[in-house]
């Protein structure tokens, strides 16, 4: 069994081939695979454009963050991008110790992430 | 609240991933209320998650395999260690040069030791006496605000 | 493609095969004479170990797929170990990860066999200070595992009570003092769950808690005292309940047998 994560797909409005994706709860060694799955199943489906939201992602690890930066590699490998949005103050803190502020796209607000699309 | 530290907790679990989501926020509320920041308890969970996760995946080759995690709890901060089988001196050099290699050689699997390295004042691996591998970390608390 | 197959001893029924190369068409005969090598009949529970797999073809995962029925018609299993990013992409491509469970490593598929089949309980062992505050962690964290070895909502809600109630009458009426823990041993496995609460017994308040132990005792849980109920209370959530209490310390152990309902962990 896993710890709890639930991931909410919504469209973008005027995006075709592009998803929101809300992350809730925390994403660590136990359930990394479940999103890795799920993440490349949209990926299979020609969705290489994804906004992540993590408002409600209270915690990530170094394994959920090595996912992370290979969501970000393989989209961008593919012509799309994995951006995301609204982290909070204790993630953002083990995203810039290990130095991947550079390697991932974050933007504040959803909004701003998705004015980037174009 | 009647608190007088220092504290000293102890928990033996089976080697297996799925026992550390559930192991982390424990030691993330007992600093909590022991009045420890949240700051604090977050970054502190961190450590033990990446700790566990490191001593589970490199240092439990059998079945039976069991992890230990001794947290001492100061006024000033805390001391954990974390405890596994592997015991060789091939999982200690691996553990030592993952502590110091700089951080862009460092593969995905060497990305928590950093963390948990930047996060603490400090971090010691030794085979002890009962042929364990040892990892011992040591926080100062930032600061006495409650509001860090 | 090279396969290596290696027997349990401590496990005989789990059998684990090492693959490396690629697994591609060519490989088919290979694979399959692998599978005819292992004695079904008593090895049941296959683990195919694949770190060292570069490429595998829709066909290898066809053989795979009719291995597997084989040892499920025998009530065993196969399962995958040790996938890297790119093959688990493919398997999930070819809808694979909806068929086969996929585990870290070796040793996390032998010990979720070893779970499923109730082979031996997993235990855990806690020991804090006695410290009344300190319980809500302690309680949340027995609460936790238990849901994460997949124990329902309703099970974990009443552990949580169990570990809570047993706890505080532990620090209540157990030795006061700075020195003063409360050890926790969890024993759990796919059908139940036991707790053994120790804590030094205070010799003042020996007799009272032997006389309150005594049936004659039992306080009813609608009374209109304040407190006491704690042990009527873990009475009725839990399957078996003993205390042992002299000067040494006192000893609680709690029997839960899980709850299961047309098939679904309550």
């Amino acid at each position: 069994m896993e710890s709890q994560i639930e991931l909410i797909y919504e469209d973008i409005r005027g995006k075709d081939k592009a998803k929101l994706i809300k992350f809730i709860g925390d994403l660590d060694a136990t359930n990394v695979e479940t999103v890795l799955e799920k993440i490349c199943n949209l990926f299979n489906e020609g969705i290489y454009t994804v906004v992540a939201d993590f408002k409600k992602l209270r915690y990530v690890n170094s394994t959920g963050l090595g996912i992370l930066l290979h969501f970000s590699k393989s989209a961008r490998e593919k012509g799309g991008c994995f951006k995301i949005a609204n982290i909070n103050e204790n993630v953002y803190e083990i995203i810039e110790i290990i130095g991947a502020t550079s390697l991932l796209e974050i933007y504040d607000e959803v909004d701003e992430a998705v004015a980037a699309l174009n | 609240m009647n608190i007088q530290l220092p504290y000293k907790f102890e928990l033996s679990f089976p080697g297996d991933i799925e026992y550390i989501p559930a192991i982390r926020k424990f030691v993330s509320e007992v600093l909590l209320v022991l009045q420890f920041s949240p700051k604090f308890a977050y970054r502190s969970e961190i450590i033990v998650d990446e700790i566990c996760n490191n001593a589970v995946n490199y240092g439990c080759k059998t079945e039976d395999a069991r992890i230990d995690l001794i947290c001492n709890v100061y006024e000033d901060g805390i001391d954990f260690t974390v405890k596994d089988p592997g015991g060789d001196h091939q999982h200690i050099e691996r553990l030592k040069n993952a502590i110091s290699v700089q951080s862009d050689e460092k593969s995905n699997t060497g990305l928590g030791l950093e963390i948990v390295r930047m996060l603490s004042e400090s971090l010691n691996v030794v085979i002890d006496e009962q042929n364990l591998t040892s990892v011992r970390i040591v926080r100062k608390r930032e600061d006495i605000s409650q509001n860090n | 493609m090279i396969v290596d197959i290696k027997e349990v001893a401590a496990t005989p029924e789990a059998v684990i095969l090492q693959f490396s190369g690629e697994l591609d068409f060519e490989s088919i005969k290979s694979l399959v004479d692998a599978f005819k090598t292992i004695d079904t009949s008593s090895r049941k529970y296959a683990i195919a170990e694949i770190g060292k797999i570069s490429m595998i073809s829709s066909a290898a995962l066809g053989e795979f797929m009719g291995f597997r029925k084989t040892l499920l018609e025998k009530d065993g299993d196969l399962v995958f170990a040790a996938m890297n990013m790119d093959i688990r992409a493919k398997f999930s491509s070819m809808g694979a990860t909806k068929i086969f469970r996929i585990f870290n490593d070796v040793r996390s598929a032998l010990n979720a066999f070893k779970w499923q089949r109730g082979l031996a309980p997993e235990v855990i062992n806690l020991t804090f200070p006695a410290n009344l505050h300190l319980v809500p962690p302690v309680r949340q964290l027995a609460s936790r595992i238990a849901k994460q070895k997949g124990y329902g909502n309703k099970d974990s809600f009443r552990i949580e009570t169990i570990i809570d109630e047993i706890c505080n009458n532990a620090i209540e009426h157990g030795k006061r003092g700075e020195d003063q823990n409360i050890s926790v041993k969890i024993d759990i496995d796919q059908k139940q769950i036991e707790f053994d609460v120790i804590n030094t017994s205070d010799p003042d308040k020996l007799e009272t808690l032997k006389a309150l132990l005594k049936p004659t005792h039992e306080q009813k849980i609608h009374s209109e005292e304040k407190r006491g109920r704690g042990l009527s209370l873990i009475k009725m959530l839990s399957d078996e309940l003993s205390v042992d209490c002299s000067e040494k310390g006192t000893v609680v152990h709690v029997k839960k047998v899980r709850e299961v309902k047309n098939g679904i962990s309550n």
